[in-house]
C-alpha cells in the first residue's frame, strides 16, 4: 500500500501528464489538495517512487529560464498505476459500510 | 541565491541538484526567504538519504536528524533545556550588549587613548576641577598637550521662536572640538579670537537640537538666536554621529570667553580640563610634566592652592568610572547564572544518557566507531545549544529595550547600546562552548566498554555519572548561594537607604523650576516680585497648604556651595575654608519642607523683605563645625568667601541630606532671598499639598505659566519622584540581582531534585532489599534526604566561602550593610537549606513507598 505522499505525488504526475517535473507537480498539488510541499519533499518522494519502479524519468531540454539546467520529468509506470489501484481498492474495502462519508462515489 | 546554488550543487548528486536548482531559478521571483527555505528542505530531504554519499556533512546531517527526532520525542526535556539556556543566554547577551559600548568599545574619537582629563589632586587624594588661571598655565607651559580645553557647565534658556526651553549645554574654550578631533558638519569650529570676554557671542548646536528646534534648517548658520535673551550667532552644527562623552546631555556649546580677571581665578574649581596628549609623548611622561607644572604653581601662589600636584585620567576611564564596578558586578552575576544554567542542562543530558546506555551499547556492539557515537552526542549538544541560542536572542531582543530604559541617564554612550554583532559574537562563542561541554559530558561514560556490559547481560546502571552529577549539583548550590547573598545584601542596603532620615518630610511635596530670564528681569526687583506673585497665586490653589521658593533642592543633584567663614577666626589659607550648601529661600521654606528649627527662630517678615538686618540660619552640623560646643545664636558669619558680607546667626535648622541618601552629609546655610548678593533667575518652587501632590501638577503648571508665559517651566516632579531617581540605580541592581538569584535558586533546586529522583529510580532494588531487611519508611526517607542534604551542605559551604571572597566587589551597591553581613548570610543559608530539603522530600517519599517484593521481583 502506498504512503500518503506517494499517492499525492503519483496522482499529480498523472494529472500534469507531459513534462511533469518539480514545479508543475508542486503547483498541481497546491491547486488540488491545498498543500504547499517543498520541492525537496517532492523530489525525495519521486526518487523513492523511481526506486520502487512506480515512476520512470527522462531528462528534458535545458532552458535559459532555468539557468541552463535540464529538467528531469517523470511519468507513472504501469506498476505505478497498479499500485494506486491496489491502494484505492484497499481503502474502499476498509471504508465499506462505515457510512462516514468515506465511500468513493 | 548564488550561495544556495553553490551549496546544493556541492552537496547533492549532480542529477538531483540540476532538477532542484533549475526549479529554484525558474521560481526565483518567489523571493529570498522561499529560496532559503527550499534549499534547506532540499538538503534535508535529498541529501541525508542513506547511500546518497558519505563524508562529514552527510554524517552531520544524519546526526542532526536523529537529534531533532530525539528532542521531539522528549518534549519536556527539550522545553526545559531550551528555556533554561535561552533565559541565561538572553540575559548574558543583554548585559554584554550594555557592557561592550559602555566599558569596552573605544570612545568614538580619533586616537581616543590620548584623550585625558587633568585634575588637581587634593591632599586627601581626591581630585578637583581646575580654575581658569590654572588651566591657562597648564596650556602655556606644558609641552605634552597637543590641544586642551576647559569645560564649564551651562544651562541656557532658548527663547525667540517657539516655546521657551531650557537645555543642557557646555561653555568650552575654543580648542574643545579640536581636542576631541571632530568637526562641525555644517559651518565652522570656534576660533581663538572668539574665546575672549565680549567676543564669545557664538554657539555651536548639536545635530539633535538643530533638527528638533530649528527644523534642520541649513540657513541657521550665521543667524542669531535668542539664548538667555542674548542674541548669539550660530556658527556650526555638529554631526549626528557626534557622541559628546564629556557631557552626554549637552545640546549647545558656547565659547567660554574667560581669559582675564575675575574669571581667571585659581581658588575656584568650576572647570573641567580635557586635553589631547601629543602622539609622541607617553601618558606617564605627560603625567609627570603636568604634576611638576602644578607644583610650581602651588609654590608661586601658596595661598591659592590646597592641592598636591595634578593627575591625569584617560577620558575612557573617567567616562566609565562611576559605573564600572556596578556593570562588572552585573556581568559576574549573569555569568554565574549562565554557569548554573549550563550545569543544569548538562545534568539533564547526563540523566538522559543513563537511560540511553542500552542504545549506545547496542550501536557499539553493531560496530559503531567511538568517534561516530561521540559525534552523535556532540551534534545533539550543538542542536540544543543552537536552539537555546535562538531562544536567547529572542529573550535579549525583548529584554534589552526594557533594560536600556531603566539604565541611569548619566551612563556614557547610552545611545550606542544596541543588540549588536559583538554581543551576538560573544553569545555564539558561548553557545559553541556549551555545545562541546554538553556533548562531551555524557560521551565520557557510555561509549566506553559498553560491549562488555552488554555481553555480561547485567542491567546497565549508569552509576558512573553519579560523581559528575553530584559535583554539578554542588556547584549549582554554591553559585546560587553567592547570587542569593548578593541579592540579599543589595536588598538590605536598599531598605537601609530608604530608612535614611533626610531631615525633611518628602511626602506631599511638588516641586518645579521657575525661571526669570530675559530683558524683563535684568534687575532684581522684578525677579523678586515675580517670585512673590508665583508664590501667592500657587498658595491660593485649593489643596495647597504651603508654598516656598528656594534656589536649590536637597537630593535633586544640585551643587551650589559657598565658603563659610567665622569672621572672628579666619583661616590663613582660603582653600581650607569649609563650604556649605547655599540656600537662598523664602521665609516659608522651613515650614513648607518641615525642617525643624532646633534653636533660635525663623526669619522675620522684615528680614525677608529688606536688608537692614542681615541674618542667616545654619544647619546644626555647620554650627558644630564653626563653634563646637558654643551657642551659635548671635554669632557673626561670613558667607561667600573672604569678600562676602557678614551676617548674624538667628537660628539653627536640622541637618538635611543634600547630596544623596548614600552620600556624605554636607553643611547648609540659609539666607532670605532679598538679603543675598543678587536675585537668582532660576528658582525652585516647592508646594506642600494636602493630598496626592501629582494630582496638582497640571493646575500648578497652568497658573505658573499664566503669570509669565515666556518663561520655561521645567523639572516638574514630586519630591518622592526625585528621591526615586536618586535610588533608581540601586533598585535596578536589586531587580537584576534578585531575578538572577531567583533563577539560580530554581535551577539549583531542580538540579538537586533531578539527581535524587534519578538516584532513587536506579536504587529501587537496593531500597527494596533494605526494606525487606527491616528498614522503616522513616529510615529510607532519612537515607535519601541525607544524600541530598550532603550535596547541598557542601554546596552551601563552598558558596558561603565564595561569597566571603567576592561580595566586597559589590561595595558600590551596599549601604549601611557590610559585605559580610551575618544576617544576610544566615538568612540565605537557612532559605537554601529549607528549599533543598523540600526538594529532597518528593523523591524520598517515593523511595519510602517502594514495595520490596515488587522491587526484588523485577530483577
Amino acid at each position: 500500500m502506498l504512503g500518503e505522499l506517494e499517492q499525492v505525488v503519483l496522482l499529480a504526475v498523472m494529472r500534469v501528464g507531459k513534462d511533469a517535473y518539480g514545479v508543475p507537480v508542486h503547483d498541481e498539488i497546491q491547486r488540488r489538495a491545498g498543500r504547499d510541499l517543498t520541492l525537496g519533499t517532492i523530489y525525495k518522494t519521486l526518487t523513492r517512487l523511481e526506486d520502487k519502479g512506480l515512476v520512470a524519468s527522462y531528462v528534458g531540454a535545458p532552458t535559459t529560464e532555468r539557468g541552463g539546467r535540464r529538467t528531469r520529468c517523470y511519468m507513472v509506470t504501469v506498476a505505478g498505476k497498479r499500485a494506486l489501484q491496489a491502494t484505492f481498492k484497499a481503502l474502499r474495502h476498509m471504508a465499506a459500510g462505515l457510512d462516514v462519508g468515506l465511500e468513493p462515489t | 541565491m548564488r550561495f544556495c546554488i553553490w551549496l546544493l550543487e556541492r552537496l547533492l548528486r549532480p542529477e538531483v541538484s540540476a532538477s532542484v536548482v533549475g526549479d529554484l531559478i525558474e521560481q526565483r521571483e518567489r523571493g529570498a526567504f522561499w529560496i532559503y527555505a527550499e534549499t534547506l528542505s532540499a538538503l534535508w530531504n535529498l541529501h541525508t538519504r542513506p547511500h546518497s554519499g558519505d563524508g562529514l556533512v552527510t554524517t552531520f546531517l544524519i546526526d542532526l536528524r536523529i537529534a531533532a527526532r530525539l528532542l521531539r520525542r522528549s518534549p519536556a526535556f527539550a522545553i526545559v533545556s531550551v528555556l533554561t539556556l535561552g533565559l541565561a543566554i538572553g540575559a548574558t547577551t543583554a548585559i554584554f550588549s550594555v557592557i561592550e559600548p559602555v566599558l569596552i568599545r573605544p570612545l568614538p574619537y580619533p586616537q581616543p587613548e590620548r584623550l585625558v582629563f587633568v585634575w588637581e589632586r587634593d591632599r586627601d587624594g581626591s581630585r578637583d576641577n581646575v580654575g581658569y588661571a590654572t588651566f591657562r598655565d597648564f596650556m602655556n607651559e606644558s609641552r605634552s598637550i597637543e590641544y586642551g580645553a576647559a569645560i564649564g557647565d551651562w544651562q541656557p534658556t532658548l527663547s525667540g521662536e517657539g516655546r521657551p526651553e531650557r537645555v543642557s549645554g557646555d561653555r568650552v574654550s575654543w580648542q574643545y572640538f579640536r581636542v576631541l578631533g571632530v568637526r562641525p558638519e555644517l559651518g565652522r569650529d570656534f576660533l581663538a579670537e572668539e574665546d575672549v570676554p565680549g567676543q564669545n557671542q557664538v554657539v555651536i548646536l548639536s545635530h539633535g537640537l538643530w533638527e528638533r528646534r530649528y527644523g534642520a534648517d541649513r540657513s541657521i548658520i550665521g543667524r542669531t538666536i535668542s539664548i538667555n535673551d542674548n542674541p548669539l550667532t550660530v556658527i556650526g552644527v555638529m554631526p549626528a554621529s557626534f557622541d559628546n562623552v564629556a557631557s552626554p546631555s549637552a545640546q549647545v556649546w558656547r565659547a567660554l570667553g574667560y581669559a582675564n580677571q575675575p574669571f581667571a581665578c585659581r581658588t575656584c574649581h568650576h572647570l573641567r580640563m580635557l586635553a589631547r596628549i601629543r602622539p609622541e609623548i607617553s601618558l606617564a611622561t605627560a603625567t609627570t610634566e603636568l604634576d611638576q607644572i602644578h607644583r610650581r604653581m602651588e609654590k608661586a601662589y601658596p595661598n591659592e592652592y590646597a592641592s598636591d600636584g595634578a593627575s591625569i585620567v584617560t577620558m575612557q576611564a573617567e567616562a566609565t568610572r562611576e559605573f564600572r564596578p556596578a556593570l562588572l558586578a552585573l556581568t559576574a552575576a549573569v555569568l554565574l547564572v549562565l554557569l548554573i544554567a549550563v550545569a543544569n542542562v548538562v545534568n539533564l543530558q547526563l540523566a538522559r544518557a543513563v537511560r540511553r546506555e542500552e542504545e549506545f551499547a547496542i550501536r557499539a556492539a553493531l560496530g559503531a566507531r567511538r568517534s561516530r557515537l561521540v559525534g552523535q552526542l556532540l551534534t545533539e549538544g550543538l542542536l540544543l545549544a543552537l536552539l537555546g541560542g535562538a531562544a536567547g536572542l529572542v529573550v535579549a531582543r525583548l529584554s534589552l529595550p526594557i533594560l536600556i530604559d531603566r539604565l541611569p541617564q548619566a551612563l556614557p554612550r547610552l545611545s550606542a547600546i544596541h543588540l549588536d554583532l559583538a554581543a551576538l559574537g560573544t553569545v555564539t562563542a558561548i553557545v559553541l562552548l556549551l555545545a562541546i561541554v554538553m556533548g562531551l559530558a555524557p560521551a565520557r561514560g557510555p561509549v566506553g566498554d559498553l560491549g562488555i556490559n552488554l555481553r555480561s547481560g547485567r542491567r546497565l546502571s549508569g552509576g558512573r555519572h553519579h560523581v559528575t552529577r553530584a559535583a554539578l549539583v554542588v556547584g549549582e548550590v554554591a553559585l546560587a548561594t553567592m547570587l542569593l547573598v548578593s541579592a540579599g545584601l543589595i536588598a538590605r542596603s536598599l531598605v537601609r537607604l530608604l530608612a535614611v532620615d533626610v531631615g525633611f518630610d518628602p511626602t506631599h511635596l511638588l516641586t518645579l523650576e521657575i525661571n526669570s530670564a530675559g530683558a524683563n528681569y535684568r534687575s532684581d526687583a522684578p525677579v523678586f516680585a515675580y517670585h512673590d506673585r508665583v508664590r501667592d497665586v500657587v498658595a491660593s490653589l485649593p489643596g495647597v497648604t504651603s508654598v516656598a521658593v528656594a534656589n536649590q533642592l536637597p537630593l535633586a543633584g544640585n551643587v551650589d556651595m559657598y565658603g563659610v567663614i567665622d569672621p572672628d577666626n579666619i583661616p590663613s589659607n582660603p582653600e581650607l575654608v569649609p563650604s556649605g550648601d547655599r540656600y537662598v529661600v523664602s521665609g516659608t521654606y522651613f515650614s513648607t519642607m518641615h525642617i525643624p528649627i532646633l534653636r533660635g527662630r525663623n526669619f522675620t517678615a522684615s528680614e525677608t523683605s529688606d536688608t537692614t538686618n542681615r541674618v542667616a540660619l545654619v544647619s546644626a552640623a555647620l554650627a558644630q563645625r564653626l563653634w563646637p560646643g558654643a551657642n551659635p545664636i548671635g554669632k557673626r558669619i561670613r558667607l561667600g568667601g573672604l569678600k562676602g558680607l557678614d551676617r548674624v546667626v538667628v537660628g539653627v535648622a536640622g541637618n538635611v541630606r543634600h547630596r544623596g541618601l548614600d552620600a556624605t552629609s554636607t553643611l547648609q546655610w540659609y539666607v532670605p532671598e532679598r538679603q543675598w548678593a543678587g536675585a537668582d533667575n532660576q528658582e525652585v518652587l516647592i508646594v506642600r499639598t494636602a493630598g496626592d501632590p501629582s494630582a496638582l501638577a497640571a493646575s500648578v503648571r497652568k497658573v505658573v505659566a499664566s503669570i509669565d508665559p515666556t518663561q520655561p517651566i521645567v523639572k516638574l516632579a514630586t519630591m518622592d519622584q526625585i528621591i526615586g531617581v536618586s535610588t533608581a540605580q540601586r533598585r535596578l541592581a536589586l531587580v537584576l540581582f534578585g531575578a538572577f538569584a531567583a533563577a539560580a535558586l530554581l535551577l539549583a533546586v531542580a538540579g538537586i531534585y533531578g539527581v535524587l529522583a534519578g538516584s532513587v529510580a536506579e536504587r529501587t532494588r537496593e531500597i527494596g532489599v533494605r526494606s525487606a531487611l527491616g528498614a522503616t519508611p522513616r529510615d529510607i526517607i532519612g537515607l535519601v534526604v541525607g544524600q541530598g542534604g550532603r550535596l547541598s551542605t557542601i554546596g552551601l559551604v563552598l558558596g558561603v566561602a565564595g561569597s566571603f571572597a567576592l561580595t566586597r566587589y559589590l561595595r558600590t551597591f551596599l549601604f549601611g550593610v557590610g559585605p559580610t553581613d551575618p544576617t544576610t548570610f544566615v538568612g540565605v543559608v537557612a532559605l537554601l537549606g529549607f528549599v533543598t530539603v523540600a526538594a529532597c522530600l518528593i523523591p524520598a517519599m517515593r523511595a519510602s513507598r517502594v514495595d520490596p517484593s515488587r522491587a526484588l521481583r523485577s530483577e
